[in-house]
């Protein structure tokens, strides 16, 4: 197979994602973790049978390494009010609105494994700690019902 | 008597002083190639990770502060606040150590590739060390009076250090092989595309 051949399957593959898959995951936060979740920690290469199938496993790895960027990408020039509504959104959405959570995430930091290779160190902490911060006033929410609304 | 001896020995001086300065220095070839990637891995660095407007728009945002504000909690104020700062001081930190890979560079090789004349390397020169200090200061404010303290200070570092960058990238140009960028993609480790 020639170098612009998988270069556009994994330009299809990437489409393809982010059509089927990516499209039931509307927050950056659930596709960065989503797609952190399909690569092989002692590897590095993400794997998805389905997009491998239809394609190759090269290119099906590319298409998500791709689509793993572009969360990040999304979730670095997020604001703070949209991180903490993202964390929100994401606890409700897997059930856990809950301290566990909070307890968990603050333990663990499960967000340190989902930065794509290559990712800028300064642009990695950045996001850490506005996931930190955003945590914070999820937990703080939790304990404090939000005030009502101003008429 | 006296005074004429002094005269022709300080004009000696001078004379093997300005011999050493202007004889070619030979760096070993090792060592040169190896200033060279880490010149460019620095241009690299600077250009992609550390001066994007987007992520500097996003660090240095005050919106952000507005939304911590209006969350009425001083603990999460304090907590963003440490936070941003370490952000802010790490930005500065390695913008700093890497113009200062860059101004190695520049000093040991650059001028031997390429035809500087000596006003632009003055110029360049001063840039370097100009921007150096400027980072030392913008530190200093950080540590002292936060993230927030100097945004025109942040605005005028970026552009002076994407100015030296572009002054580095002509010098590194001869490194540009034609078409590599064709080849070039984003694969990830051990990936079969390129």
């Amino acid at each position: 197979m020639n170098l612009s051949s998988n270069q556009n399957d994994a330009i299809a593959a990437a489409d393809d994602l982010r059509r089927r898959t990516l499209a039931q995951l509307p927050l950056a936060l659930e596709r960065l973790i989503y797609l952190a979740s399909t690569r092989d920690y002692n590897t590095g290469l993400y794997h998805h049978q389905g997009l491998a199938q239809r394609y190759s496993d090269a290119a099906a790895c590319e298409g998500l390494a791709n689509c793993h960027r572009e969360s990040f990408q999304e979730l670095l020039s997020a604001s703070l009010e949209e991180l903490v509504r993202q964390l929100h959104a994401y606890a409700g959405s897997i059930g856990a609105l809950s301290s566990n959570f909070v307890t968990a995430w603050k333990a663990l930091e499960p967000y340190r494994v989902a930065v794509p290779v290559g990712t800028d160190p300064l642009a990695a902490e950045f996001v850490f700690s506005n996931l930190k911060v955003a945590l914070t006033i999820f937990e703080h929410r939790l304990f404090q019902p939000l005030p009502a609304p101003r008429a | 008597m006296i005074a004429l001896l002094f005269y022709i020995g300080a004009a000696v001086c001078l004379f093997f002083l300005m011999f050493a300065l202007a004889r070619p220095q030979r760096a070993p070839v090792e060592g040169i190639a190896h200033q060279f990637v880490e010149a460019r891995s620095s241009l690299q660095t600077l250009q992609q990770g550390l001066l994007p407007a987007d992520l500097l728009n996003r660090i240095f945002d005050r919106r952000d502060l507005d939304y911590i504000d209006g969350q009425a909690a001083p603990e999460i104020r304090r907590l963003f606040l440490s936070q941003r700062k370490a952000i802010s001081l790490m930005w500065v930190r390695r913008v700093r150590s890497e113009i200062l890979n860059l101004m190695h560079f520049h000093r040991s090789h650059s001028r031997f590739h390429t035809s500087i004349s000596i006003l632009t390397e003055m110029r360049l020169a001063l840039d370097f060390a100009g921007l150096l200090f400027v980072c030392r200061i913008l530190e200093t404010i950080f540590s002292l009076r936060g993230p927030y303290a100097a945004p025109r200070l942040v605005q005028s570092v970026a552009s002076a250090a994407s100015r030296l960058c572009a002054a580095s990238e002509k010098s590194l140009a001869f490194l540009n092989v034609p078409g590599v960028n064709a080849f070039r993609g984003d694969s990830t480790p051990g990936n079969a595309a390129v």
